[in-house]
């Protein structure tokens, strides 16, 4: 039989064969800085960029569950817990996180086309190469430093894709607001790990919850609820959550509008999938939850923050005239919608085996949102030209009869937005209620998830107010400026055409994409293997 | 194909199919070549019809055999059995047979144990006796919508009619949905070509507020009976016996051999006839376990017994205070569609500002979805509570609606305004008629939703002939037009007199049954008395306003507005058919509507059986057993039922 220390080392040297597409992203991005110098073309960086993302693409598609198998066979014969020891834990989530964050970097590629000029086009597609990979190891990561670095690998090319267009004012204090909040949250999350660190003695990730909850057992640790309200407040920062979303609205409006459709995705993205994993919602520790709602007040205190999210992002978005602006406050909200899914995944008691478990109606919001709010991006993205730009909603005015093929597209994105059946956005929201009403009814939470759906419910009706008033400007008003006749790049309405159809295409029938998150998130639970964690 | 009903399949689903693409055909021709758009729409509106026509005609034989004159046994049911669904793998490998079910899904929850229905979003549309004739007037109410907004549409037809398939899309499936959620998907899809609709060819100035009104308003009411629908899904999971070979399903006596049956929570389902089981079963059992806890106290009276007694009565409690939360949400979106009196504030300006095409579709067929929802989902789905709060409270409503409604389409000048109300005003009674949840008042609504679609549809569809005159209904201005135009004159004399219920046209009938229902009552005595006289004054009322109205149109001294055009005539050859086909088939419907009825009251009983119970729970005498009517022998008749046959055995 193999000895602990020879399945650490095992999975130590195997984890490599897990990152293969994250390292080949990372490969490619420094290429693509070299190219950058050695010959500065645009056309020559999105292809390599593409080469980049079609190759990690196709070792994803070849690896496929081989991955799991093979995390498997190093603990084979041993009564050891992988999820307790790896670094780098392929199974649950991992492949459709993958999966979303490839898909998401060709999106991407197709809207930086008209924002990047030779002189910063291979700048430019590193950075994004960067991101993808780290919003891909996001799934995988089982260790509170590889977290913290898969964290970095998308904030700190944010940074970078803020600064290189240096065009104005505006644009400059988006880039240090986003830096000087970004670097802050980043040192509060910090914080928070050292704290969990220190409790436990352990970095790995499922050991860290198995002695937490079996510690939780008998009484809680304050020092565990500072360190998981800390963490959670760094992550409510990259979902843009209240109170932690006072960047949004300026970053969004001052930003590039293709770096812009990147923060309103990615961050959320990481965030959601880094929270689920912190809180042990996928893996759960045998001995339950450590931050139970019967134990501890944290599920409340996410009810709290999902019900003033999405009521303060609905609220402050009906105000608003400038567009991207608008789309930063329903970005807010819709975290606060897809928050619902985390409470409830909290409040789930370990034996239950639930229609819904929360984390897979939030994994699906996450997927509809990322392709409407992106594909409204895109489109802005595709109007926007120097002599008629697209700031506030009274620009769109027309567009139905000036531009009918992306006008149609952009309804689309709207109406899904609302939640209107037959697109995504309804199966979300849809899927979202369910779990909260299928929550348990007991105490201490007793109702408050019902309460959750309906405030949803409300909010949503609230959502409809400005998303329809972009509908009408678009279609029901004449023209305030004439049809630039310009020439625009065709590639952000490409990328707009794709979210669409896949808005439409999960609308109408989800079942293309809620199995997987559902085979994404079962509720696996890891045995609490004391005397493991205590060799360790 | 060799199996009839496989054809049904095919062509319930080619109905529900066909305006989709009959919309992308009138988009597209009306980007190439607007002139033809008109009659390309008509053409393919006219297909429809017909398809629907002859689905309607090879169903209504299966739906009338299905009342059970033939088996007994069968008209014990108590959940809809929808023929013709597309995916019904029939029983075993056998395609002739149906178990009314279909395997075709659209979204799937967690997985389910052998032999459990799956807990699953399907594409589940079927037909049954409340369906079948409202599919009809939807494809027969588009064809009269396409033809009266022939010259008042000018601006990008293609685009205009290619909205109204996209509408009739969304009704028809929400009529033939048998699955919650389906059914709320399509019945929400209506907001979106209602908002271009009125928005973009609205008359007035203020067409975009009132679209944006008519689509939040609606919007809001319909979210809340989402919660609703996800609450009884939720709250009615299928109920599981533990079997030796696992868990199973059980619907059967609560009692077996002797022992009481232990339900436990299975999977959740969202297929409305398997909903309306397990709401009944779960109440049936939450009251067995508290008469059996009492019986078990009283005989060996003990603090266990006292205490399994009080959780009993609590969980029975709870069940039911669910279940009247749940009424009240579920009903918000069907309130707010009707509209049912203090959340009709978004109706004056819809119904004003809309092109005369929508207002037609709006009060034929849309007002229908609300009203249709209470029939379909709020009373089979939380019967209980329909019983104890329907009459007083939404009733109630109901009658203060006919009422104020009627007044105010007394004090009106414009005579589409005034056509609104009164719609409103014969809406309260179909709610009135729902509510009383017997026999006669709910298949007088059911009638009664056919008819007023005919005859208000006919209504409005004939003010398209003074806008294309005219473009004023200002009833000011108009006067004497029976000289001047004898032929609309005659018509409009003929569709206002069944809209105020003169016997031998269409609404009488179905207004007498619900007065019927009302007066019946054993349960609804002293309110259903009151009501019952609201109920009547609303039409002696809508009589004092429509002949009002007709004396100042067509009878005082002649006057008209500056025409628009040349000299204006009398009714062309296309609005001879629009407006003569719907008010001959007011006229037929008056006359003989047995046949509709027939179709019809296998599908009420339904519901009444199910209301029965819920009586039954509450503490009320069940209502006397059922008579079946045999129509071969009924060729005249009106509403009697003629020959009573003593009630069949039921099997045990």
């Amino acid at each position: 039989m193999k000895s602990l220390a020879d399945v650490q080392n095992a999975l130590l040297a195997g984890a490599v064969h897990f990152v293969l597409p994250e390292v080949v992203l990372v490969g490619t991005a420094c290429l693509l800085f070299v190219l950058a110098v050695v010959y500065p073309r645009r056309t020559a960086a999105v292809g390599l960029a593409l080469i980049g993302l079609t190759w990690a693409v196709a070792l994803t598609y070849s690896v496929g569950s081989g991955e799991t198998t093979a995390f498997w066979a190093f603990v084979e014969g041993t009564p050891y817990s992988p999820h307790l020891l790896a670094a780098i834990d392929p199974t649950g989530l991992a492949a459709l996180i993958r999966w979303l964050a490839l898909a998401s970097g060709f999106i991407f590629v197709l809207l930086a086309w008209p924002e990047i000029q030779d002189h910063n086009a291979g700048e430019y597609l590193g950075c994004l190469l960067v991101m993808i990979a780290g919003s891909s190891l996001i799934g995988r990561v089982n260790d509170l430093v590889s977290l913290f670095l898969a964290l970095e690998m998308v904030s700190i090319p944010t940074y970078v894709l803020l600064y290189l267009p240096l065009r104005g004012r505006g644009e400059q204090e988006a880039a240090v607001k986003y830096f000087l909040l970004s670097i802050l949250s980043s040192g509060v999350l910090l914080f928070g790990f050292s704290y969990l660190y220190g409790l436990t003695g352990t970095t790995n990730l499922g050991a860290l919850l198995a002695v937490l909850s079996a510690a939780h057992q008998h009484a809680i640790t304050p020092m565990a609820l500072i360190a998981i309200l800390m963490v959670i407040a760094a992550f409510g920062f990259r979902i843009s959550a209240v109170p932690f979303q006072f960047y949004a609205p300026d970053v969004y409006q001052g930003g590039p509008t293709g770096v812009v459709a990147q923060i309103a995705f990615i961050p959320k993205f990481i965030g959601f999938v880094a929270l689920v994993r912190v809180l042990g919602l996928v893996i759960r520790p045998q001995d339950g939850l450590p931050f139970e709602a019967s134990t501890t007040l944290i599920p409340l205190v996410l009810w709290v923050m999902a019900i003033v999210t999405m009521t303060f992002g609905n609220v402050l978005a009906l105000l608003q005239d400038d567009l991207k602006r608008l789309l930063a406050y329903s970005g807010i909200a819709h975290s606060g919608y897809m928050l619902i899914g985390i409470v409830v995944a909290c409040g789930l008691p370990g034996n239950s085996t639930p229609a819904l478990s929360g984390v897979d109606a939030t994994l699906f919001y996450l997927i509809a949102y990322g392709l409407m709010t992106v594909g409204a991006f895109a489109l802005i993205l595709y109007w926007n030209s120097q002599e008629r730009p697209i700031r506030t909603i009274d620009n769109l005015g027309g567009l139905g009869e000036s531009h009918p093929l992306s006008a149609a597209l952009m309804t689309v994105f709207l109406f899904s937005l609302i939640g209107m059946p037959m697109t995504a956005g309804f199966a979300g929201k849809f899927m979202l209620f369910v779990s909260a009403f299928e929550a348990p009814v007991e105490p201490p939470m007793q109702n408050l998830y019902r309460i959750l759906a309906v405030v949803a419910a409300v909010n949503a009706a609230i959502g409809a107010v400005y998303y329809l008033r972009i509908v009408g400007v678009m279609y029901l008003r004449d023209p305030l400026h004439p049809v630039s006749s310009a020439r625009r790049a065709v590639l952000p309405l490409f990328a707009a055409c794709l979210c669409a159809i896949g808005t439409v295409a999960f609308g109408v029938y989800p079942r293309l994409i809620a199995d997987s998150t559902q085979q994404a998130t079962p509720l696996v639970e890891v045995p609490g293997n004391a005397a493991v964690v205590a060799r360790m | 194909m060799d199996n009839p009903l496989d054809t049904l399949r095919m062509m319930l689903l080619a109905v529900l199919a066909l305006p989709l693409v009959c919309a992308v055909v009138t988009a597209a021709v009306g980007c190439c070549c607007p002139g033809l758009a008109r009659r390309v729409a008509l053409l393919l509106a006219l297909i429809q019809l017909g398809l629907t026509g002859s689905l309607v005609f090879l169903a209504a034989d299966t739906l009338v055999a299905r009342a059970g004159w033939t088996l007994g046994t069968e008209a014990t049911t108590t959940y809809f059995e929808p023929i013709a669904v597309p995916g019904d793998q029939g029983f075993g490998n056998n395609h002739l047979g149906q178990v009314h079910e279909t395997t075709w899904s659209l979204l799937t929850f967690a997985p389910v144990p052998q032999g459990l229905p799956p807990a699953e979003v399907q594409f589940y549309v079927g037909l049954d006796g409340l369906n079948v004739w409202l599919v009809m007037l939807t494809s027969l109410m588009t064809v009269v919508a396409i033809l009266i907004s022939w010259e008042a549409i000018q601006t990008r037809p293609g685009a205009f009619y290619a909205w109204l398939f996209a509408l009739q899309t969304g009704i028809i499936g929400a009529f033939v949905a048998f699955d919650a959620i389906l059914f709320y998907v399509f019945f929400e899809l209506t907001l979106i070509p209602s908002f271009f609709l009125i928005g973009y060819w609205g008359g007035g100035p203020a067409r975009r507020d009132a679209a944006k009104k008519f689509f939040l308003y609606t919007l809001c009411g319909s979210l809340l009976t989402l919660v609703g629908i996800v609450g009884v899904v939720l709250t009615n999971p299928t109920p599981v016996v533990q079997h030796k070979d696992g868990p199973l399903a059980h619907y059967g006596p609560l009692v077996v051999a002797g022992q009481p049956v232990t339900l436990e929570e299975g999977p959740i389902t969202f297929s409305i006839p398997r909903l309306m089981r397990n709401v009944q079963t779960w109440a049936d059992y939450h009251a067995a376990q508290v008469q059996r806890s009492t019986e078990s106290a009283t005989r060996t009276p003990s603090a266990e017994a006292q205490q399994a007694l009080t959780q009993a009565e609590l969980t029975n409690d709870r069940h039911r205070a669910v279940q009247v939360c749940l009424f009240f949400l579920l009903m918000m979106g069907f309130a707010v569609k009707t509209p049912i009196l203090p959340l009709h504030t978004w109706l004056p300006s819809a119904y004003g500002e809309a092109p005369i095409g929508m207002t037609l579709i709006l009060a034929a067929l849309l007002s229908k979805l609300g009203t249709f929802g209470i029939l379909r989902v709020v009373i089979p789905l939380t019967p209980d509570a329909a019983f104890l709060y329907g009459l007083p409270v939404f009733g109630f409503l109901g009658a203060v609606g006919i009422v104020y409604a009627a007044l105010c389409a007394f004090a009106q000048r414009d005579i589409k305004l005034l056509v609104a109300y009164s719609s409103v005003s014969h809406l309260g009674l179909i709610i009135l008629g729902l509510f009383t949840l017997n026999r006669e008042g709910l298949s007088g609504a059911t009638l009664h939703m056919l008819n007023h679609g005919l005859s208000t549809g006919t209504l409005f569809a004939l003010l398209a002939f003074l806008i294309d005159r005219y473009r004023t209904l200002d009833m000011r201005q108009y006067g004497g037009l029976i000289g001047r135009f004898p032929g609309f004159a005659f018509l409009l004399f003929v569709v206002c007199l069944a809209s105020v219920g003169l016997p031998g046209l269409n609404n009488f009938i179905s207004e007498m049954l619900m007065l019927a229902g009302l007066f019946e009552g054993q349960h609804t005595q002293t309110i259903g008395y009151g009501l019952a006289v609201a109920g009547t004054s609303g039409i002696i009322l809508s009589a004092w306003y429509t002949m009002t109205m007709l004396k100042c149109v067509l009878f005082s001294p002649h006057q008209e507005p500056a025409p628009v055009g040349e000299t204006p005539r009398d009714l062309n050859r296309r609005e001879a058919v629009a407006f003569g086909v719907p008010a001959a088939l007011c006229l037929l419907l008056g006359l003989y509507p047995q046949p509709v009825l027939d179709t019809i009251r296998p599908d009420t009983n339904v519901i009444v059986r199910c209301c029965d119970q819920a009586r039954v729970r509450a503490g009320y005498e069940p209502s006397p057993a059922e008579v079946l009517v045999q129509p071969e022998t009924d060729a005249d008749a009106l509403t009697v039922p003629p020959t009573a046959v003593p009630p069949l055995p039921v099997a045990p």
